[in-house]
């Protein structure tokens, strides 16, 4: 009876995780078919031959930089009120990492090699160093995310060794705090060096993309951090949060953009005194042809304008559904900039024919199954994200939470 | 409080562990991975003549045929550039094996590395398909393995006969100078660039003699004779990439 009660008004929770599955469903199917036919599947080409997968990889690991700064903060600044976030950015950022792996594998030709990185190495290669640094911080993340599981009462009712022996592993922060730092320094900035460092592509080759791919990285990250909390809040009668926190750390967000802004504005700016070949037309290219609604729209109005409007005014930020719609500008404004940093050296080449350095454009559009492999991994990460605070209780304010029933949190308790 | 004292001289520690791995790592970046290791006799180099060439395209088909390449693959592209008066003028494009090759620099596994006589080679066995090298290289030379290359390969045997295995769907692939036939032709006592056996299949295919080959550590060499006595250039030669093969200009025919 209270099964079909249940299939005739399922809850919205229920219908959520359903919607989910279904594109997991046929993400998985989509990710079968690039895995028996190959990547002919994809609208990807020699002329382009990284797209969609490339952007969600870039985003997913940008939006996972709320863990390193978080637990820097808690951890390294001595900011311990700020552990509850520390903790939720931890859990996005081990789920963040897993989708980057699991877009890899789907774009690399060889998934089956896709531990040669780690048998062969070339120092020289940033992509060598990302690929390091990356599974590097995704054990630093799972062991930061251990005691997550650890404290869950259902895990720790059943197995309740192995769950003390996952909560000891708090002890270790700030020293997985350090390491974190210095390995998200690396690869989120050495992630826009990867296009930094191309010569052969003008509108790609300066030194300040490394810079920009981490200061938009330290704005995204904390804002999905927040944004994932407020929603949680909103959406879960249990779950209560600390506002003035998720305020402080809004704040920050908007003074990080700030700072992005400034540092874009004099990278475009100066960009136009150089008359390198193919950088004049790349910038034109992104100001004014293909891309200029990204750029100017979601880039720099809804990415950065918008938001720090709206953030760093306190009357605006005070208000929650302004604050997460400002927050889930900046999530898009940093995606934006990833897919047009990533497009815009790839559509626009510079020919080698002599005497002749003219400039080739090109087209990409995804193919569906591009789209739906890629909205699959999109899906995994938001189911995981949503059964992590059902059932991880990522999202946990002890300081506002008014039914005192054992809160066991020695996770607060290890951090004094 | 004196759990915190521990923990701050734990913390420098680390972060001192820290600080040291990163210099190493940084010093280790300083050593380029570009740039031929260890030592060859021979410096392998190309020379394409483009007042010669007619654009039939018949070196892209004899490499096709003995390098297996599949139909929608060219190693070597052959593009009309222009014209000097009323001849069109064409450019022959195999890959520049550079002496500075962004491709071996980015490759994160090594599966594109530099031979000691200059060939940039692919280890097909080692490259993941990550198509890093193909973003990087500057003139178009890479190819990606979008599908695997099934039936028979229309320019057998025309164009003569496969050397070189076929490569698996998902790697990177492009041209190596015919390294199997240097090996080869070097083992056998001939010189590469003289004896047909031993030199590219592209310079063989040519009917106007518009390609040479040959070795720049051989001073009376083809290549270097071509070099000496004739103007030339290189392709995108801005980027510092020092390409090993060289273009002779098309000149404009002076009417006597």
């Amino acid at each position: 009876m209270n099964a079909i009660r249940k299939l005739i008004k399922p809850s919205p929770f229920f219908l959520w995780v359903g919607f989910l599955g279904i594109i997991i469903a046929m993400g998985a199917v989509a990710g079968v078919i690039v895995f028996t036919k190959g990547l002919v599947v994809t609208n990807l080409n020699d002329l382009v031959p990284w797209g969609l997968w490339i952007t969600i990889d870039l985003s997913s690991i940008a939006m996972s930089a709320g863990a390193f700064l978080l637990c820097a903060a808690v951890y390294l600044l001595g900011l311990k009120r700020f552990q509850p976030l520390a903790r939720t950015a931890t859990f996005i950022g081990l789920i963040g990492y897993s989708m980057a792996v699991l877009t890899l594998l789907l774009d690399i030709g060889r998934p089956d090699r896709f531990w040669h990185a780690v048998v062969y190495w070339n120092p020289h290669s940033v992509l060598w160093e990302v690929t390091m640094c990356v599974t590097l911080y995704l054990c630093v993340l799972l062991l930061e995310s251990a005691p997550i599981l650890g404290h869950a009462d259902w895990f720790a009712q059943r197995w309740p060794g192995i769950a003390r022996r996952l909560q000891s592993i708090h002890h270790y922060a700030p020293y997985l705090a350090v390491v974190g730092l210095g390995l998200s320094m690396l690869h989120q900035s050495s992630l826009g060096a990867t296009y930094g460092v191309i010569k052969a592509r003008p509108i790609w080759y300066r030194p300040d993309l490394s810079v920009l791919f981490m200061v938009s990285a330290m704005a995204g990250g904390p804002s999905l951090t927040v944004l994932v909390s407020m929603l949680a809040a909103r959406l879960s009668p249990r779950i209560r949060v600390d506002d003035d926190l998720l305020e402080r750390v809004t704040n920050f967000v908007g003074w990080v953009l700030v700072g992005y802004l400034y540092f874009r504005f004099w990278d475009a700016f100066s960009m136009t005194y150089t008359y390198d070949p193919g950088r004049t037309e790349g910038l034109a290219f992104l100001t004014r042809g293909q891309l200029a609604f990204n750029f100017w729209i979601g880039e720099i109005l809804f990415g950065a304008v918008i938001p720090i409007i709206l953030l760093l005014n306190s009357r605006t930020r005070r208000q929650p559904l302004v604050r997460m719609f400002a927050l889930a500008l900046v999530v898009g404004g940093v995606v934006a900039y990833r897919w047009d940093t990533n497009i815009s050296g790839l559509l626009m080449q510079l020919s080698y024919l002599p005497q002749e350095l003219t400039t080739l454009y090109t087209t990409y559009f995804p193919s569906l199954i591009e789209i739906l492999a890629g909205a699959g991994v999109v899906a995994y990460g938001a189911l995981a994200v949503t059964l992590g605070i059902r059932y991880l209780n990522i999202v946990k304010h002890p300081s506002v939470e008014e039914e005192a029933v054992v809160v066991v949190e020695p996770a607060t308790a290890a951090a004094d | 409080m004196a759990d915190n004292a521990i923990n701050r001289r734990d913390f420098l520690k680390i972060a001192a562990v820290g600080a040291a791995s990163y210099t190493g790592l940084s010093l280790a970046r300083k050593a380029s991975a570009s740039g031929p290791k260890g030592s060859s006799p021979h410096s392998w180099a190309m020379v394409i003549d483009q007042s010669k060439c007619t654009g039939c395209g018949y070196c892209t088909l004899a490499c096709r045929a003995h390098n297996d390449v599949p139909p929608e693959i060219s190693w070597n592209r052959v593009i009309e550039t222009g014209k000097v008066g009323d001849k069109p003028v064409y450019l022959s494009r195999p890959c520049m094996h550079c002496e500075n090759a962004p491709c071996v620099e980015v490759c994160m596994v090594k599966a594109s590395y530099q031979r000691p006589d200059g060939i940039v080679m692919m280890d097909y066995d080692r490259c993941i398909g990550c198509r890093y090298c193909e973003v990087a290289c500057p003139y178009g030379g890479r190819a990606f393995n979008w599908e695997t290359f099934t039936g028979p390969n229309p320019a057998v045997p025309t164009w003569g006969q496969p050397e070189v295995p076929r490569r698996p769907r998902g790697v990177v692939e492009k041209c190596s100078f015919c390294y199997q036939r240097i090996d080869r032709g070097l083992a056998m006592g001939l010189t590469p660039g003289v004896d047909e056996e031993a030199t590219p299949a592209c310079v063989v295919a040519c009917q106007v003699g518009a390609r040479m080959f040959g070795d720049l550590n051989d001073e009376n060499s083809n290549v270097s004779l071509a070099l000496k006595n004739r103007p030339y250039f290189q392709l995108r030669a801005d980027l510092g990439t020092k390409p090993r093969v060289y273009y002779l200009s098309p000149k404009e025919e002076v009417k006597a």
